[in-house]
């Protein structure tokens, strides 16, 4: 389904610049020309912290051109406080390109739903859609205006934005999904990410628009590259994305489970269990 | 196998272990269910320079595995709940075994089931296979729902499965224990007995994680196995009381993230270490830690680990007359 990785390999790469988008929200560009030139829009890398943790981070890539690629996430815990804390000219090692991006094929209208830090794994689909001509319009939801980041970027690169925000602090007062439920001018393909509950209406909103859509997901991941089998999600039995394991014969389900980092993160809407 | 690069220098060191009729080019095993296949990992570490991969658990039939969330990472570590999701034996001698034919390391198979007869019939399965080099007997998996760790608990259950699979195979045979159990040596001395090669020791320590705010267990299953450096005490103890106990070779894992965890283990009596959790910060911590063990024999003018394992001195601390008393 999705476009593959070539391949992945780790790099060791100098922290070029770090911005604060908002408190809490970081923004870190580094230097890996090799990830740069293999990286597909809604692929991710683990991203090593610095010291003493014992697991990787995983973060969808935001930017990758002329050798410098980015990361923006939100500090929720020690190991993304650790990575926050990078200063320029810093090393991190990351592996990566992995998982499976965004199918962009031909479409000519897309409308992209973000909500929070989904926004961090949207914006080269976006770029790549505007390049091919495409119309792109973004719907990006936030808890309120403070966190509703680089919005002004998407539109600069040509993306039609329409915001959203919880206290209502700027554009619609709600959900996101509340907003692209109500256009009237269905796309030929719809992209998110972003919380699960916002996923799941993403999901219905298509059903009901009878619109191809992509959701990337968001697992707690422990490897990475499909080893552990621990980010895994209900998929129907007959979905093209299944790992090619047989489903097991319990109670006649026909479900399997798919692996968010390896046969992921981006899944057909309509191949997931909700 | 493929070729392979022997990790010998100038000094004669050799990093090589022998554990039954299997010979490890280095002392280090990728721990079962966090390495896949290896193919997983290959992108990003040199598989020539491991000593093998565990491969995941296989049962007799297809097994769909716990539900989500599986995995929650905790202080220095995390906990797993996968449940032996796998493809059961037939599908995966049809489509998976092949892939491990050229692999340049070994490859050990790794055999889990709820009954006696089950793990005999996997274990000949798997173990009739050219690509499979020696078998772990999983009798510790604590993500099963009240069998999984049943036999690791019962030194009686353990001698069983153990006697079963050691008379289907000539294969080495490495039994996995649980830390779960009040005298971990006393289910050592009966896997020895019932014709073990080797003990892998230890499987996740059963934890649990509960999320305050929605005021529900963290993970699917409930309960987990605790991985990582938070075990590595638990572990490095278990190995010193398996290796008073017995005397087969064990393979020494919990939380080893550094060439000096890893001596840790080997001077408690493991003859080799696993490596699992560490593998997902940094796939090419296994390489480093050869290369640091060999440098480390090496400045002690030593010729292979064997002339350390099980050297600690624990004699010294009763002789040792403390000035303080850290409690």
């Amino acid at each position: 389904m999705a476009t593959a990785a070539s391949s992945a390999a780790i790099h060791h790469a100098f922290i070029l610049d770090r911005q604060e988008l908002a408190p809490g929200v970081v923004l870190l560009g580094f230097n890996a020309p090799e990830l740069v030139r293999m990286t597909v829009p809604g692929q991710f890398v683990m991203v090593v912290p610095p010291s003493g943790e014992s697991a990787a981070v995983a973060l969808g890539i935001y930017e990758a051109s002329e050798g410098r690629a980015s990361v923006l996430f939100f500090v929720v815990g020690k190991r993304t406080a650790k990575l926050a804390a990078l200063r320029e000219g810093d090393v991190i090692s990351l592996a990566g390109p992995l998982g499976n991006g965004f199918t962009l094929g031909a479409a000519r209208d897309v409308a992209i739903v973000a909500g929070g830090v989904g926004i961090a794994s949207v914006l080269l689909a976006a770029q790549a859609l505007v390049r091919a001509g495409a119309r792109v319009r973004l719907y990006y939801g936030a808890r309120s205006s403070v966190s509703l980041v680089e919005r002004e970027r998407f539109a600069r690169h040509g993306c039609e934005v329409h915001v959203a925000t919880d206290d209502g602090s700027v554009g619609h007062s709600g959900y996101v999904t509340e907003l692209f439920g109500r256009t009237d001018e269905p796309p030929d393909l719809i992209l998110a990410c972003g919380p699960t509950p916002m996923l799941r209406a993403v999901a219905r909103i298509a059903e009901e628009m009878n619109v191809p859509a992509q959701l990337s997901l968001e697992e707690t991941f422990a490897c990475g590259v499909g080893g552990c089998w621990g980010c895994v999600v209900p998929l129907a039995g007959t979905s093209a994305q299944a790992p090619s394991f047989p489903p097991p014969e319990r109670d006649g389900s026909d479900v399997v489970y798919a692996r968010v980092c390896k046969e992921g993160p981006v899944f057909w809407a309509h191949e997931l269990r909700w | 196998m493929g070729a392979r690069v022997a990790m010998v220098n100038a000094r004669g060191v050799d990093l090589s272990v022998t554990i039954g009729a299997l010979k490890l080019d280095y002392p280090t095993l990728m721990g079962s269910g966090c390495y896949g296949s290896g193919e997983e990992f290959a992108p990003f570490v040199d598989l020539a320079r491991i000593g093998g991969v565990v491969l995941k658990s296989v049962t007799r039939l297809p097994r769909l595995g716990n539900p989500t969330p599986r995995l929650v990472h905790t202080p220095a570590g995390m906990l797993n709940a996968i449940g032996l999701q796998n493809p059961g034996i037939e599908w995966y001698l049809d489509h998976e075994v092949e892939k491990f034919a050229n692999r340049p390391c070994a490859i050990i198979g790794s055999v889990a089931g709820f009954s006696v007869d089950d793990y005999a019939y996997v274990g000949e399965r798997l173990a009739a296979r050219a690509e499979i080099d020696a078998l772990e007997v999983n009798i510790s998996c604590p993500n099963v729902a009240s069998e999984g760790e049943t036999f690791a608990c019962d030194p009686h259950l353990t001698a069983e499965v153990v006697r079963a699979v050691r008379g289907v195979t000539d294969k080495t045979l490495i039994v996995k224990l649980s830390p779960n159990v009040t005298d971990i040596a006393s289910i050592a001395r009966e896997a020895e007995a019932a014709g073990a090669d080797a003990l892998a020791v230890i499987n996740t320590v059963r934890g649990m994680a509960i999320d305050v705010e929605r005021w529900q267990p963290r993970l699917g299953n409930v309960t987990g196995g605790l991985s990582g450096a938070a075990i590595r005490p638990i572990a490095v103890l278990a190995v010193y009381e398996v290796a008073r106990a017995v005397k087969i070779p064990i393979v020494g894992q919990g939380g080893i993230e550094t060439a000096s965890d890893a001596l840790e283990f080997l001077l408690a009596g493991a003859s080799a270490i696993s490596i699992g959790t560490a593998n997902f910060t940094d796939p090419q911590i296994p390489v480093g830690i050869a290369a640091e063990l060999m440098l480390y024999l090496q400045q002690r003018n030593l010729r292979s680990l064997a002339q350390i394992v099980g050297k600690a001195n624990v004699g010294f601390a009763n002789a040792y007359q403390y000035e303080g008393d850290e409690g």
